[in-house]
């Protein structure tokens, strides 16, 4: 077996930090120290995350955050997306040099309270990068969990989705007692 | 299994395994003739088939690749074309048993009118709206076999808008669903008549297939167990029994070749080591769908053809049809649990006819269906309202009451909607790719605004809690692939006579969606294999006589 690098040790323990404070300001200095693997930087991530957790947001029920969607996505890029990596990445650096004109004196959109986050994403939500980031985001709930998102199954859970090979009639209610 | 050694000529060379390439190959190695089919795809196994949703909607787990085999995309000739990263625009599978592995299998009969509808309406303005050179009475009993030699499962008589037909279904219909309830409730009391959805799916064991289990991955996905008919699990392994058909994957034809007296004499082709081969053979069909069968011959431009092969008429590519599909989502009071079992139960043809009281052309079919599986709904249902947020959660979590009514229309053809050779961009095999430009005419729209403004009136009269319809937006792409080599009695107007030989050269057929001169309402594929089983027959003949 390969040995973790260091690295992405790092990387990951930023990530848990991250999300064990619900908030993402403290990770923009650990930032700095880590180098990105498999593509995007912790800063960057910080920012997918945030994104992620406003786009399929975590209430009574789970959502982007507890899916594991930006290790998805992360992974993706590096993986079996790494055909949009390029775009994306620009994208993303657009994106997050418009907030930080838009909101000089906070150091990224996960810092930023959760009505701003909202208020900015209304802004940018018919650009290229946020519909991208968007289908990210529900292909990292919903793809089979092999892929590093839906972790436990949550977004098929979340759905009432089963992933069965076999079924039988009746499938629903309104299909049962059917005369014809 | 039959191999042919390089050296040997064979009768015919079938570029294509799908739909038509499948029926083509069986008819023709059963009468008798050697056969080689070439598939660019892999061949697949059914332990092959996951259910997994972003390798077959999103990795080209099945379909051609925007990376390997890019195109691009515009919407008007004085753009330049627009590379497509997530799907590509004409998308069909790139496997042995072609489309047929991944599509839904609705399988509707095309009815009389569509094939004469220019004779009983009359012309269009600015389309190149044309009769069939063949009336449905010619393609009646093919519509049987298909139904027969293929597996259709359905209830003949159930709609009061069959066409006439030779045999009844030999299967029962699928069980229904509830989607499936549902529209047949809400079309009876609007005085509709649904009834149940044709599919090529086994109700039952049917010809050494299994009955259907159920778990809901048709559309876009192979089937896991077979029950869905591909090609792959029916046509090929019978036209391999014969001991004369070899079906050669991963074989990526760039060539018709063609000699001097303007016969084609063969294909070029790369093969799995990208060495580039050549099959000789007496005859070409081209089945390789509506897409790549145009860009095939674009690409075999050579001094005696510089406009491509079997394009006299300029019209190889042209009037590029679809089907456009509009969604109307319903979320009902209990569970539906749409995601189990095939996708579509119950279909209306009430507004099927085009009528000039509407003010446009076109008309179609509707049905309940499932929105497809997890991702895709998930992102499609964004559509119709919030599309990220608490209210698209909230949305999201209606899944399993929800279902969708389908609406599919008619597309004219229009000669400026096209599939040609991009200027600049290669494929990864150094060719160049497809440019497609598609722009819908407006009564294409109008059809589909219309039938999708009835779908929520029964979806209303069905009792559902709430009705949301996608925006009606110009199509970008397809995978109803129609109309790019249609067929014509005129050589000036068309490409192929009505037997499938194309006008230009006597031993090039051309048989698969590229064929069809209207669009039909909604589910091309059983017309397809009829017109592969009728041109089976007449080209064995040919044949036969030395006529090819």
């Amino acid at each position: 077996m390969r040995k973790p690098d260091l690295d992405t040790y790092s990387r990951r323990a930023v990530l848990r930090v991250m999300c064990a404070l619900g908030g993402a300001w403290l990770t923009l200095d650990l930032a700095k120290v880590v180098h990105a693997a498999p593509f995007l930087s912790a800063a960057e991530l910080a920012d997918v995350d945030a994104i992620a957790a406003q786009i399929i947001p975590t209430d009574a029920t789970p959502g982007a955050r507890e899916a594991g969607v930006v290790e998805f996505i992360d992974r993706a890029l590096a993986t079996v997306f790494a055909r949009m990596a390029r775009d994306f990445r620009s994208q993303l650096s657009e994106f997050r040099l418009r907030c930080r004109v838009q909101y000089p004196d906070v150091p990224s959109f996960a810092a930023l309270p959760r009505q701003q986050q909202i208020e900015f994403l209304q802004q940018v939500e018919r650009t290229p990068f946020f519909e991208r980031i968007r289908l990210l985001t529900i292909i990292g709930m919903f793809a089979m969990p092999k892929y590093g998102g839906n972790r436990d199954g949550v977004g098929w859970k979340l759905l009432g989705f089963q992933d069965q090979h076999l079924f039988q009639p009746p499938f629903g209610y309104y299909d049962r007692d059917y005369a014809g | 299994m039959k191999t042919y050694p390089l050296t040997q000529a064979v009768d015919f060379a079938i570029v294509g395994s799908g739909a038509a390439g499948g029926v083509l190959a069986r008819e023709l190695s059963r009468a008798g003739f050697s056969v080689v089919v070439l598939e660019q795809g892999p061949r697949l196994t059914l332990a092959d088939f996951e259910h997994d949703e972003l390798k077959y909607w999103f990795d080209a787990g099945i379909t051609n690749d925007v990376v390997k085999n890019p195109q691009t995309f515009r919407d008007d000739h004085a753009k330049r074309g627009e590379r497509n990263m997530i799907r590509p625009s004409l998308c069909y599978a790139r496997t042995v048993g072609g489309t047929t592995v991944h599509y839904t299998a609705n399988y509707w009969r095309f009815r009389e009118i569509d094939f004469e509808e220019r004779s009983r309406r009359g012309s269009i303005a600015g389309t190149g709206f044309a009769d069939w050179p063949i009336r449905y009475a010619d393609l009646e009993p093919y519509y049987t076999k298909v139904e027969w030699e293929i597996g259709v499962s359905g209830l003949a008589g159930a709609s009061p808008f069959d066409p006439p037909r030779s045999r009844p279904y030999p299967m029962p219909p699928m069980p229904v669903k509830s989607s499936g309830v549902l529209l047949e409730r809400g079309a009876r009391k609007l005085g509709l008549h649904p009834f149940p959805a044709p599919l090529a799916i086994n109700s039952q064991h049917y010809r050494g297939r299994p009955a259907c289990i159920h778990c809901g991955f048709c559309q876009g996905f192979g089937c896991e167990v077979s029950a869905k008919a591909s090609t792959l699990t029916t046509m090929l392994p019978e036209a391999e029994a014969t001991g004369r058909c070899e079906v050669r994957s991963e074989s990526y034809v760039v060539q018709v070749v063609t000699d001097k007296r303007g016969r084609a004499t063969g294909v070029r082709y790369f093969d799995r080591d990208r060495r580039e081969r050549l099959q000789k053979a007496r005859a070409v069909i081209l089945s390789a769908n509506g897409a790549e069968t145009p860009r095939l011959l674009l690409m075999s431009a050579n001094n005696r053809f510089p406009q491509g092969l079997a394009n006299s008429s300029g019209l190889v590519g042209k009037y590029l049809m679809f089907n456009y599909t509009a969604r109307t989502h319903a979320v009902f009071e209990h569970e539906l649990n749409e995601f189990k079992s095939v996708q579509c139960s119950r279909v209306v043809f009430d507004f099927y006819d085009s009528d000039p009281q509407r003010g446009f052309y076109g008309g179609g079919g509707i049905d309940s269906r499932i929105g497809p599986q997890p991702i895709v709904w998930a992102d499609r249902i964004g559509e119709e309202g919030a599309s990220w947020g608490s209210a698209y959660k909230a949305r999201l979590m209606e899944f399993t009451r929800t279902m969708q009514v389908a609406s599919h229309g008619t597309s004219l053809p229009l000669e400026t909607n096209s599939v040609e050779l991009d200027p600049e961009l290669k494929d990864a095999w150094g060719m160049p790719a497809m440019r497609v430009t598609y722009k819908d005419h407006p009564d294409d729209l109008a059809t589909v605004r219309f039938l999708q403004a009835r779908a929520e009136e029964i979806m209303h009269a069905a009792g559902a809690l709430k009705v949301t319809s996608a925006p009606i937006k110009p199509q970008t792409g397809s995978v109803h692939l129609l109309g790019t080599c249609r067929m014509g009695d005129d050589p000036a107007q068309s490409i192929v006579d009505r037997y499938h030989r194309s006008h230009d050269i006597p031993n090039l057929f051309i048989c698969d969606g590229s064929s069809f001169v209207t669009s039909g309402r909604g589910q091309p594929t059983q017309t397809i294999q009829a017109l592969a089983f009728r041109a089976g027959e007449h080209i064995a003949r040919f044949a036969r006589r030395s006529e090819i």
